[in-house]
């Protein structure tokens, strides 16, 4: 664990100014007058406005409990996944590396829309209410968000770690494993996973700037009111608190992700040069 | 490497579904046989053999084949393949400007580190590319409801929108790429022998850079694609929307119709009715899935050549 606020505060610094200046571009390229028409920390949906604090902070957590849960899900999923997919014929793999590739591009917003719908559909046909499809005053609902936004992540750090877990199997200790009479169910958990989840830790940006995309069109097509839909109906100062309240966490994350994986870091600059 | 793309079969099969869409949505009219303003005309009720109305709009595919209509009556099939066109066109257009822009801030110094950009690539990261696009948009609608502008200016600057929201990002990829090949030993020769910098560029800098171009361009399309899909669910058309009021006259219903018959506008349209007529949004969005997954197959092949390069 090698952490140095140092370099946070530096990153913090840029990340200041860089929503600092988006909070003001649109004034500035506009003209001030589309900005003055609701209170300075207010947010308004569909001509109801709202106090911003202490709304904020409920919404946060609750936003955050999705995000977290859908990750947590996401990333066990994943690894079972891979798991059984190892132990399939190699031709097999090879069906499910296709197939990965083509969930991968489908539209967040299709699978939300899909999996809305379909849930309906069987309400209707059959009668069985799977889960709540949308917020109804005060009732906040966790099952479906969380599973729709662990959708996309899943098969992406699948993707990946069926990846890794390629060049894994060639590699020496995993022979050596076979050598002493190992079963291969038993070094793939006690041992190639551990290796891989060092690397999966890697991706952690790619995944988690995708995964901050997706909550904010869960959020809008679920109709919760969470923290991106604060975001996306404030104004001026009040956006740039609530940017801020999702970029301090989420760059400490990062910042200790970055200074734990150095040895990831060294072979890109190796790659760059 | 125009040769070796051939060779990727997947490449191939995602460059022809593209291109034959794109072909399909220009010349539909003639090879389905079919009147264009005959085909995309309002129907406002459905008549059986007697001359009876039977039915209201939205109507369900059984009813109006093949993917039946939104609320105006409107065929969705045919304002599907008559908005293919627009929103292959607007989004490789987009991405490319967005390539040539930030290649060409980023060579007029190249040795700059950007920190302004820097700071704002760093702040990106945490707001979805859709929010910031919305916020630039809805600032410029306001705008424009206050003080009048034409619509062809109104187009250009939210295509300048979409193309700048896109470009922080790159100049910071670029300017890493560009740094790595301006070091490299040979380059600093070209210098010491007394070429010029724009010689370097264009004989030296650019050609290397050319397939990670191809490879990026194709991300940025699909990346456009998707930012179109969000803002079509936000409501924010590209192209400009006008409002006509549905309902009665005692619950007067306004809703925001968009000019431009591309498909994130269909799905903006239809996006309030999602649960009385799902099919006017799953048809569009599968079409968006379709398009996304044949740019990815070219991806992947562009990737593929770019490994054997390698080994």
């Amino acid at each position: 664990m090698n952490f140095s606020f140092r370099s946070y505060l530096k990153r913090l610094r840029s990340i200041i100014f860089g929503i600092l200046i988006i909070g003001i571009m649109p004034a500035l390229l506009f003209g001030t007058n589309t900005q003055v028409e609701q209170n300075v920390w207010e947010y308004s949906i569909k001509n109801f406005k709202y106090p911003l604090f202490p709304d904020v902070f409920e919404k946060y957590q609750y936003s955050m409990t999705i995000f977290f849960g859908a990750l947590l899900i996401g990333l066990t999923a994943a690894l079972i996944l891979t798991f059984f997919t190892t132990l399939l014929p190699r031709f097999l793999q090879r069906v499910v590396y296709g197939l990965l590739t083509f969930f991968e591009s489908l539209p967040d917003l299709f699978i939300v829309v899909i999996l809305q719908f379909g849930i309906i559909y069987i309400y209707r046909s059959s009668g069985v209410l799977i889960a709540n499809v949308t917020n109804v005053y005060n009732n906040p609902i966790y099952l479906l968000p969380i599973l729709t936004l662990s959708i996309l992540p899943t098969i992406q750090l699948f993707k990946i770690a069926l990846l890794l877990m390629k060049d894994e199997q060639h590699k020496p200790y995993v022979t050596v494993g076979r050598a002493i009479g190992l079963s291969r169910s038993y070094i793939t958990i006690v041992h190639v996973f551990r290796n891989i989840l060092t690397s999966l830790v890697q991706y952690y940006k790619t995944i988690f700037v995708f995964m901050l995309s997706n909550l904010f069109i869960v959020e809008y097509v679920f109709n919760l009111n969470g923290i991106m839909n604060i975001l996306l109906n404030t104004k001026g100062v009040a956006f740039m608190v609530t940017a801020l309240m999702i970029a301090i966490p989420f760059s400490l994350l990062f910042e200790i992700a970055e200074s734990n994986t150095i040895k990831g870091n060294r072979q890109e600059g190796v790659e760059a040069a | 490497m125009m040769i070796k793309l051939l060779k990727q079969p997947q490449a191939i099969i995602g460059f022809l579904f593209i291109t034959s869409l794109l072909a399909f949505s220009f010349y539909w009219p003639n090879l389905l046989d079919v009147n264009k303003t005959e085909a995309l005309k309002l129907q406002d009720f459905l008549y059986d053999d007697e001359g009876r109305i039977i039915d209201a709009p939205p109507y369900t595919p059984s009813q109006v084949p093949p993917l039946g209509s939104d609320m105006f009556g409107k065929h969705i099939f045919y304002q599907v393949i008559d908005g293919a066109k627009y929103t292959i066109l607007i989004a490789l257009g987009i991405a490319l400007f967005r390539i040539l822009f930030s290649v060409g801030i980023t060579l007029i110094n190249p040795k700059s580190n950007f920190s302004f950009l820097n700071d704002i690539v760093q702040a990106t990261l945490y707001i979805p590319t859709a929010i910031l696009t919305f916020i630039f948009m809805n600032s410029l609608i306001v705008k424009q409801s206050m003080e009048p502008m034409s619509a062809l200016k109104f187009i250009i600057i939210q295509c300048l929108i979409l193309i700048g929201v896109g470009i922080p990002p790159l100049i910071s990829t670029f300017s890493n790429e560009i740094k790595a090949i301006l070091n490299k030993d040979y380059i600093t020769n070209t210098f010491a022998l007394g070429s010029n910098k724009v010689y370097v560029y264009y004989k030296h800098v650019l050609p290397e850079l050319s397939t990670k171009l191809v490879l990026l361009y194709a991300q940025q399309v699909v990346q456009t694609l998707i930012l179109m899909a969000h803002l079509g669910v936000l409501a924010i058309f590209i192209g400009g929307s006008a409002i006509v009021v549905l309902g009665d006259i005692f619950a007067p219903m306004p809703v925001a119709i968009p000019l431009a018959g591309e498909w994130a506008g269909i799905i903006g349209m239809n996006f309030a009715k999602i649960k009385a007529a799902p099919w006017t949004i799953i048809t569009p969005l599968t079409c968006f899935a379709l398009l996304i997954f044949a740019l990815n197959l070219i991806i992947q092949g562009i990737q593929n050549c770019l490994e054997t390069n390698k080994s």
